[in-house]
């Protein structure tokens, strides 16, 4: 099946930003922590440092929604949804992601490259001494995100159908974030 | 009017149970692209960077990265289930220990989707452990953690210092003590609550056969170290200078690393399993800003905006009839408009009817950031109730969080209409 | 006849005071002038959400028209640093003189340009205070190591004298000064700074050097330019320099007012300026890292060059007239 090949190719895409948000994440527990131990004891401060603190966590949670959309990870008013059965609720996603997840997302997805390529194309830098350059960069973070969580909207899809034709009941239990 | 439309649509479509996230953005979507066409969206990737920017918010990641360790390594368990103890035969012990650490942890940071979040990981699955009613539970942990509005430092307080012209140490030092009735309210409430109703909240099981009351106590207070230390090192960082509000979350986070050191509960695996856990709940919470700051957009460039102006400036010119009726105006708007749009498109339009006549501005920041804290836990739009949501585990109905808010809503109402009433009991006159 | 129906973004928050006049007043006065024929409305950040977006969306076309200051955008474009104010630069009345009849308009506009928009100043807040200090600076060994939220060219500055430039955001700056996270930040003046309540946690208020003439700016959008009539050009150009020239009169008198309403509610807060040394230090920081820009990009180099050389003919008319004034007034007898 076709079908759920390319669902299970776009789960490893999604787990893939998970991991690199993941990464990023242990990266600014420390930066912050460096920053502050720079200062207090050594009394040292560097701009660029403490702008990557922000370019990390914008980053993170960027990246991480796509991730949260592949699994379950995101809010939903549950009055109705979840008495409903699997194929009820499939309908109910197939419905959302066509309607609100893909237009929204590919929208704002497509803004997202005029708005980096516009960094781009200035060579726009931090306007402090010492900031980061290349500020392109994690602008280009905002249409990466947005496709990709279209992407994961895709994937989302795909398990409606897959459901809706009885060929799979994957992806409709999510185990909790903890628990 | 197409603002007010789209909102009603919002409610409705909210209820359909597709991620709240995408349901704001695709109806702001829907509802933007009819008004003004797709341009609108291109106004999206800057509002979206100003969430990028906003490094006070990096206090989500790095304080639920903190409560996720904590509870990983059982010691925010033990931290309540000490602190439940020593409580004795109090029921609702552990309720109440819930607010006293959601009041510690909201005095280091403004940020509400932290303090949920956070107090939702650290004391939700102790209080379903030892089986407090799910309502009780969620209500409290919505309450508490939303206190980071109140109690200083908190950025509703900045906001409206700078949108009233009042110096910020003025308003933490006046929001300090309304902040403590409101925490002592919450107790009290939780006492009478146990004591007539005891089955939703049933006292820790004592061992009475073999611990004596001293015993309790140092085993209590063992339990209690750890995590308090933690917790004086994030005060502590604020209060000594070491670090920003927003820096003490991630030492509060590495000192969970070590805290998982000492008791031999570190492994890469566990730093690795935290940090991925904590995406997925930071991304839960951006997702819904994300979505939100769409939908605020389609509804104020379609004219909301305009439509609630229009209401306010309505307003009757005399004190307590303005007083009530932008207090009613402000709660029903904290439904579905943001805080901080209130604090910046609401506030300054009362501001100079309240200043003519001759209201203790002060006293008028300290109502209105009393009343916007409310709006966090309002059905069906206040963002606490689906931070919860996102961490509670599934057996945990939305059901169950409104009905678990609806007494502290109250309760807020009533210190808000103490301070009204009342000012001079408050240090306000 | 047709009525040409405008939006102007600014970066200012909703009712932000003085900033937020500028662009109202423009706007008043270009919808009288022309009988109703230029409607603008004016979007402030609260709504488009992006108080330093305002140059994108200009060039863009989203809005027709900004309110902001030049220098916010020198990460994007470096040589827009120079038309809001700089270290030891010009008064407003010789900056405004270098912009009118000096080669200040004509260099904004070759600075511009390129990017599809025009610059015209949009307001002068009068010299800033240098800032608000939890401890003296005596000597220049007193700025080593002192961290101080002070972002642009002055901090540059600051930073060749081993100052450490430190980003906080706004909403932490109370605070961070409160608990010396940091020793000493920058703001605008007597007026804005009391409202963010720094008097009460910093005993020392530095007279200015680093800003003393901020002048905003207003923003146009070349297509939308092209497309008004000769005569709303023209009211447009006039309704902009009124505008502005009355912010830099409101800014005086705001700031003395508040000034004297400081001195009398919080008679504790002491006035110093940077003694000698410290500001010959400064100065000479300052001159270095002018010849470094100058030396990466001609353009820079002429800009700077026609600033100083402007500064040197009417700093000696300013030292003739205002100040010997001022000192021959502050000699008499009583
Ligand atoms: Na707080
Ligand atoms: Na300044």
């Amino acid at each position: 099946m076709w079908l759920i090949g390319l669902e299970r190719g776009i789960t490893r895409f999604s787990n893939l930003l998970g991991i690199i948000s993941t990464i990023l994440f242990i990266g600014l527990l420390f930066n912050v922590f460096y920053d502050v131990l720079m200062r207090y004891a050594f009394n040292d401060v560097s701009i660029g440092m403490q702008e990557l603190e922000w370019h990390l966590y914008a980053a993170i949670f960027l990246l991480g929604i796509p991730y949260g959309i592949q699994h379950g990870g995101h809010v939903r008013v549950d009055l109705i949804y979840e008495n409903l059965s699997i194929r009820g609720k499939a309908w109910i996603d197939l419905f959302g992601c066509v309607v609100f997840l893909m237009p929204f997302t590919i929208l704002v997805g497509y803004y997202g490259v005029g708005f980096s390529y516009e960094a781009f194309s200035l060579g726009e830098t931090s306007g402090d001494p010492g900031g980061l350059p290349y500020r392109w960069i994690i602008k280009a973070v905002i249409p990466v995100a947005f496709f990709s969580m279209a992407i994961s909207g895709l994937g989302m899809i795909i398990r409606c159908i897959n459901v809706l034709r009885g060929v799979s009941e994957e992806g409709f239990s999510h185990p909790p974030i903890q628990h | 009017m197409i603002g007010i439309i789209m909102f009603f649509v919002a409610l409705v479509l909210l209820l359909l149970g597709f991620p709240v996230a995408f349901t704001f953005g695709g109806v702001a979507l829907i509802f933007g692209v009819f008004a003004e066409g797709f341009d609108m969206f291109a106004f999206m990737p800057f509002r979206i960077q100003s969430y990028m920017e906003n490094t006070v918010m990096m206090a989500v990641p790095l304080f639920v990265f903190m409560g996720i360790v904590l509870q990983k390594t059982k010691l925010a368990e033990q931290l309540l289930e000490a602190m439940g103890k020593l409580f004795g035969g109090v029921r609702g012990g552990l309720a109440i220990s819930t607010i006293l650490v959601g009041a510690l942890l909201a005095a280091s940071t403004g940020v509400v989707g932290a303090s949920v979040v956070a107090m939702g990981l650290i004391s939700l699955p102790v209080m379903l452990k030892y089986n407090y009613s799910k309502s009780l539970a969620c209500g409290t942990i919505c309450a508490s953690g939303t206190l980071g509005q109140i109690i200083p430092p908190s950025i509703i307080l900045i906001i409206l210092g700078d949108v009233l012209g009042i110096p910020v140490g003025d308003l933490f030092h006046a929001a300090l003590f309304p902040g403590m009735i409101l925490i002592a309210c919450y107790i009290v409430y939780i006492l009478i609550l146990t004591f007539l109703k005891p089955e939703l909240a049933p006292a820790m099981p004592q061992d009475l056969d073999n611990e004596t009351r001293a015993q309790q106590i140092r085993s209590a207070l063992k339990a209690i170290i750890p995590p308090l230390a933690l917790v004086l090192i994030v005060l502590g960082s604020i209060f000594t200078g070491i670090a920003t509000p927003t820096e003490s979350s991630a030492l509060g986070g590495m000192g969970a690393i070590v805290l998982a050191l000492i008791y031999r509960q570190f492994s890469w695996k566990m730093l690795y399993d935290s940090g991925l856990e904590t995406v997925k709940v930071t991304a839960m919470v951006f997702a819904i800003l994300m979505g939100a700051t769409a939908f605020s957009m389609a509804f104020s460039y379609t004219g909301g905006d305009a439509i609630v102006e229009e209401v306010l400036l309505n307003l009757p010119g005399e004190k307590w009839g303005f007083i009530i009726l932008a207090m009613i105006a402000i709660l029903i708007l904290g439904f579905f408009i943001d805080f901080v749009e209130i604090a910046f498109i609401i506030v300054p339009i009362l501001a100079p009817v309240a200043e003519a006549l001759g209201i203790n501005m002060v006293w008028f920041a300290i109502l209105i950031a009393m009343n916007l804290q409310t709006s966090f836990l309002t059905p069906p739009f206040g963002f606490s109730l689906f931070y919860l949501k996102g961490v509670a585990p599934s057996s945990i109905r939305t059901m169950d969080i409104y009905k678990g808010v609806m007494p502290f809503i109250l309760i807020q109402i009533l210190v808000l209409v103490s301070i009204m009433v009342f000012p001079e009991l408050y240090g306000m006159d | 006849e047709k009525v040409y129906k405008l939006k102007m973004a600014e970066t200012w928050a909703t009712n932000f005071p003085i900033f937020g006049d500028a662009p109202r007043n423009m706007v008043r006065i270009a919808e009288e002038m022309s009988g109703g024929r230029l409607k603008i409305t004016i979007d402030s950040a609260n709504k488009h959400k992006a108080p330093l977006g305002v140059f994108d969306m200009v060039r863009s076309g989203q809005y027709d028209l900004g309110h902001s200051a030049s220098y916010y955008w020198k990460g994007k474009v470096p040589n827009t640093v120079y038309f809001t104010t700089m270290p030891f630069g010009m008064t407003a009345p010789e900056q405004y003189g270098w912009f009118y009849y000096g080669d200040g308009m004509k260099l904004m506009e070759k600075v511009y340009q390129p990017f599809g928009l025009l610059s015209f100043p949009g307001g002068n807040t009068g010299v800033q205070m240098g800032g608000w200090f939890r401890k003296e600076i005596n000597s220049v060994e007193d700025l080593q190591g002192l961290k101080m939220r002070i972002p642009g060219f002055a901090g540059e500055v600051l930073a060749k004298l081993g100052a450490k430039p430190t980003n906080i955001p706004p909403g932490e700056l109370y605070t961070a000064l409160e608990r010396n996270t940091i020793d000493a930040l920058e703001w605008v003046g007597p007026s804005l700074d009391l409202r963010m309540g720094f008097h009460k946690i910093a005993p020392y208020y530095y007279t200015g050097w680093h800003e003393p003439a901020t002048e905003l700016q207003f923003l146009v959008n070349e297509r939308t330019w092209k497309k008004l009539p000769d005569d709303l050009r023209e009211i447009l150009r006039v309704a902009m320099k009124v505008s502005a020239y009355d912010m830099y009169i409101q800014s005086y008198h705001e700031s003395g007012v508040n000034w004297a309403t400081m001195k009398s509610e919080y008679p504790d807060i002491q006035v110093k300026t940077f003694p000698q040394p410290v500001l010959n230090a400064m100065k000479k920081a300052n001159d270095e890292l002018l010849t470094e820009e100058a030396a990466k990009d001609p353009l820079a180099k002429e800009i700077i060059d026609s600033q100083a050389a402007y500064m040197k003919t009417a700093r000696v008319w300013s030292n003739i007239s205002d100040r010997a004034y001022l000192e021959s007034v502050d000699r008499l007898d009583q």
